[in-house]
């Protein structure tokens, strides 16, 4: 029974969340690319596209510089595996499949991880234009992660204040959200909070601004300049699930409603239920997050970018994470 | 961060109708009156008068002097139209056709006389010829008759 309960349920869990997942977020993608066409009045793709192209890609040769060495057939693999081993600690509509005490950790560990595969296959591919895509890449990760990190770890240490059974953990946006909290200062400083996750998660999914590793127009798509077939097809993969599950993060600090209790539903049902749900609101955040911005401003410098994550955004989430805590420290 | 002016512009487009015209499965978008498109060649038309071989930039034209005609191959056409200004017989006209990707650089629609219809030119030129010496001949024939019984 306790197998049962252990292992084989959340690998189950695991296989069903990644088939899903990953046709959901290619299915937003094509939504996307949807949505930026009939922005620009064009009609735009077919919305199963990205997986005509996945298809595709998976099916056509795939070319090894002489220059490359190991790590550049292994990156892709490893990178699509760290997106699926993260899908087990992303809440999606409900706790994530391995909650456990502290394991906001690894879902960052992880989340970064995917970027330093990348940048690893990038440098492994012997080109030059990789080389300065993962020089970007890296710089850009750095600048990031630390605004993200403040602001959900003040949000986590408020929310556990809470009494909550299980603090550091996912589990807890679904027990109590930011909202709840319920003072003045605390409102304001969750909706600057809101602003930096918005941020950090447009520079994560890389689009707008922040569309810098991959620029096509200047450095030939950067780190992927070598990759092609297969490999390539991973990696598209991998992106897609990482915008998924990133968007999925901000939806579950800032909108973790679920609506499985209206209807009454309890085990299974419920969690599909709240599932969809959720897989609804990843796609309202992405359409302001993804298709609009993209739409409609172009990309910073590398150096504008950086600047602009620490003098802006990590001083955002200073602000706001000093405005959650406030009442509990004085 | 100050927000885009363009948001309000491109929300608003998501409404409207997409501004592209769906080509094959509708028409191409209608082409002008004076539209160059596709040489066409009328064969009878040319009296080989070797205007557009000396005016031609891209080299299209070979004349033929067995049948005084050109013969032409339009893949290498740069569709200035300045065959056409100097035609005299109107012979060479740009027509509305200008969908004319094709597999091979030597199909048939890029050249408009072709070595067989040459040869059948030359036939008819030389049965001409024939019929014009015929009588030629018999006269002359006659002639000779008539000198012989003369000299009787």
């Amino acid at each position: 029974m306790d197998v049962m309960a252990n292992i084989v349920y959340p690998v189950a869990g695991l296989i069903g969340l990644y088939a899903f997942v990953s046709l959901a977020s290619l299915v937003w993608e094509g939504i996307d690319r949807k949505l930026v066409a009939r922005m620009q009045r064009r009609v735009g793709p077919p919305l199963l596209q990205p997986l005509y192209d996945f298809f595709k890609l998976a099916s056509k040769e795939t070319i090894i510089p002489n220059t490359a060495n190991f790590m550049f057939r292994a990156a892709p693999i490893l990178a699509l595996a760290t997106a699926i081993a993260l899908l087990a600690y992303t809440p999606m509509g409900f706790a994530p499949l391995l909650a456990s005490k502290g394991d906001v950790i690894v879902f960052i560990y992880l989340l970064t991880l995917i970027g330093f595969f990348k940048i690893l296959g990038g440098i492994s591919s012997g080109s030059p234009y990789a080389k300065i895509g993962a020089a970007r890449e890296a710089a850009i990760m750095v600048s990031r992660e630390p605004a993200m990190m403040l602001a959900l770890f003040a949000i986590l240490w408020r929310l556990g204040k809470l009494r909550v059974n299980k603090p550091f953990s996912m589990e807890v946006f679904y027990q109590y959200n930011i909202w709840e909290i319920g003072t003045p200062l605390s409102l304001v400083g969750a909706v600057i909070l809101l602003y930096v996750f918005v941020i950090w998660l447009a520079s994560e999914i890389e689009v707008g601004y922040f569309n810098i590793p991959d620029a096509e127009e200047e450095i030939a798509e950067g780190l992927l300049a070598e990759y092609s077939g297969r490999y390539l097809a991973l990696l598209k993969l991998t992106k897609a699930l990482k915008t998924y599950i990133a968007a999925s993060l901000v939806v579950a600090i800032f909108f973790p409603w679920g609506i499985a209790d209206y209807f009454n539903l309890t085990g299974l049902p419920a969690n599909v239920v709240n599932l969809l749900f959720h897989t609804l609101k990843v796609f309202i955040l992405l359409f302001a997050v993804q298709s609009v911005f993209r739409a409609t401003t172009g990309r910073l410098k590398i150096t504008q970018a950086v600047g602009f994550l620490w003098k802006n955004v990590f001083l955002a989430s200073l602000i706001g994470a000093l405005l959650i805590a406030m009442e509990v420290i004085m | 961060m100050r927000l885009s002016p363009l948001i309000p512009t491109v929300l608003r487009n998501m409404f409207k109708k997409p501004a592209t015209n769906l080509f094959p499965a509708t028409e191409p978008v209608p082409v002008p009156d004076n539209f160059r498109g596709q040489l066409k060649y009328n064969v009878d038309k040319c009296v080989g008068c070797r205007m557009c071989v000396t005016v031609c930039p891209a080299g299209v034209f070979v004349f033929l002097p067995e049948i005084r005609k050109v013969a032409l191959w339009t893949a290498r056409c740069v569709y200035c139209s300045q065959c056409v200004d100097v035609c005299p017989t109107a012979a060479l006209q740009m027509s509305d056709e200008f969908l004319l990707a094709s597999y091979n650089n030597y199909d048939d629609k890029f050249i408009p006389l072709k070595p067989e219809k040459v040869e059948e030119i030359k036939k008819k030129l030389e049965e001409q010829k024939k019929a014009k010496a015929a009588p030629a001949a018999k006269k002359a024939a006659e002639k000779k008759e008539a000198g012989k019984e003369a000299k009787k």
